[in-house]
């Protein structure tokens, strides 16, 4: 993978501060499970990240006015088993619970419309629709 | 230069394919001033890099065009993006889309043409892409629905390999021209427990190795009763590789003997 294991300096009283460029963290923006109040936005972060990451990492790459940051490890279920009855196990992962400052709010919005799909004249998926119903025409079985 | 490449993209697709295709080069044209695209005409986007924190955000960007002059610049702002987490959702009009169309991913050969300003806004660019697409990916498992054209996370992904690549050579070879070492991080070439010679790298302490009572107890010799177990090792490799060399030309004996005109293939 790109970025090998990332050793920080170590900090002495005195040195200058700590800067990371091109962070390779990723957050997950996600749906609550749990009704969460209006100024807050629940992210799935890597577990190496802290409170302070997430908020600079927000302030700095989103410009996004951040408050208050809460995070837990959630435990990825060892339970479940596999055809040879070995335990598989689900990743653990970290949430944090952002809180937005300056009185603003946001709502997790739906990402899957309900749309029309009707694809261009002439285009690939036309094609591919207009096979796909011939396909079944053949399949369906005489009256 | 690629300002051409999207100029020709922006003549020849109509305007709702400009948006569409080539996300990477769309990420980009978001922080690029010189063409003269629709979403330019919407806020160029500053990322606010430690790089920038002290400059203005009026600062001109640094892949000016030539032909940039006053009157093509008529849709630039240069003030920040004011999105803030609407970037970690897609364009409004692909939500619902079955598919959503995106261009090749950035090779390493196209990166090594540009400076190093433009890889790093570049990264926060793909950074952003990838956010955006990780959370589509988990929003659609969440509703049990298929997520839109999934290759574009492995494209992310790649583009930010090969992004890293040529970032790690840059810096390599600045660091043997100003100082003559290969490495960033020093190291040497120590022996473990059982007899492997392996490259340690040497970690930052606050205090002299020989205050530091964890790593006294590490043991870069091998001690003497490890020998048996070392000599019967090498035995089972040089066994193994023999054994190998042995049936690649038993086989090859064998096709020469059912096909006597046949070319040894060079290996």
């Amino acid at each position: 993978m790109p970025v090998t294991r990332i050793f920080y300096p170590l900090y002495q009283l005195g040195n200058p501060q700590l800067r990371l460029f091109r962070p390779n963290w990723f957050l997950t923006l996600v749906r609550p499970g749990k009704e969460q109040p209006p100024d807050t936005v629940q992210f799935r972060i890597p577990m190496e990240m802290t409170k302070c990451d997430v908020k600079s990492y927000l302030e700095k790459i989103y410009n996004v006015p951040v408050g208050v940051v809460r995070t837990r490890i959630q435990f990825g279920s060892n339970k479940k088993r596999n055809h040879l009855n070995q335990r598989v196990k689900q990743p653990d992962y970290k949430v944090a619970y952002v809180q937005l400052a300056q009185g603003q709010t946001f709502t997790f919005p739906d990402i899957f419309p309900e749309k029309d799909r009707t694809p261009t004249e002439g285009s690939m998926e036309e094609m591919q629709e207009k096979f796909m119903e011939d396909e079944k025409q053949r399949q369906k079985l005489d009256p | 230069m690629w300002q051409d490449a999207l100029l020709n993209m922006a003549a020849c697709s109509s305007a709702g394919r400009v948006l569409s295709l080539c996300r990477r080069f769309q990420n980009v044209l978001r922080i690029s001033s010189a063409t003269n695209i629709q979403r330019s005409a919407v806020n160029v986007t500053k990322y606010h890099c430690q790089l920038y924190r002290e400059t203005s955000p009026l600062v001109s960007p640094f892949w000016s065009s030539p032909t940039s002059t006053a009157s093509q610049c008529r849709g630039l702002h240069t003030t920040i993006s004011r999105r803030g987490l609407e970037e970690f959702f897609d364009l409004p009009e692909n939500w619902g889309e079955a598919n959503v169309k995106s261009g090749a991913p950035w090779t390493a050969k196209q990166l090594r043409t540009k400076s190093n300003e433009d890889l790093h806004k570049l990264w926060y660019v793909l950074l952003k892409e990838k956010n955006m697409l990780l959370t589509l990916e988990q929003e659609s498992k969440r509703q049990r629905l298929q997520m839109p054209s999934p290759e574009r996370l492995r494209k992310v992904e790649r583009s930010m390999f090969r992004l890293e690549t040529v970032v790690t050579e840059r810096e390599t070879a600045l660091r043997l021209l100003q100082t003559g070492q290969e490495k960033g991080r020093p190291g040497a070439w120590r022996r473990n427990l059982f007899g492997y010679i392996y490259w340690y790298r040497f970690k930052e302490y606050a205090i002299p190795w020989y205050m530091n009572k964890r790593y006294k107890r590490k043991t870069f010799y091998t001690p003497h009763f490890v020998q048996p177990h070392m000599r019967l090792r090498l035995e089972k490799h040089l066994r193994d590789k023999t054994r190998k060399a042995n049936s690649e030309k038993q086989k090859l004996a064998k096709l020469k003997e059912k096909f006597p005109l046949m070319k040894v293939p060079a290996s």
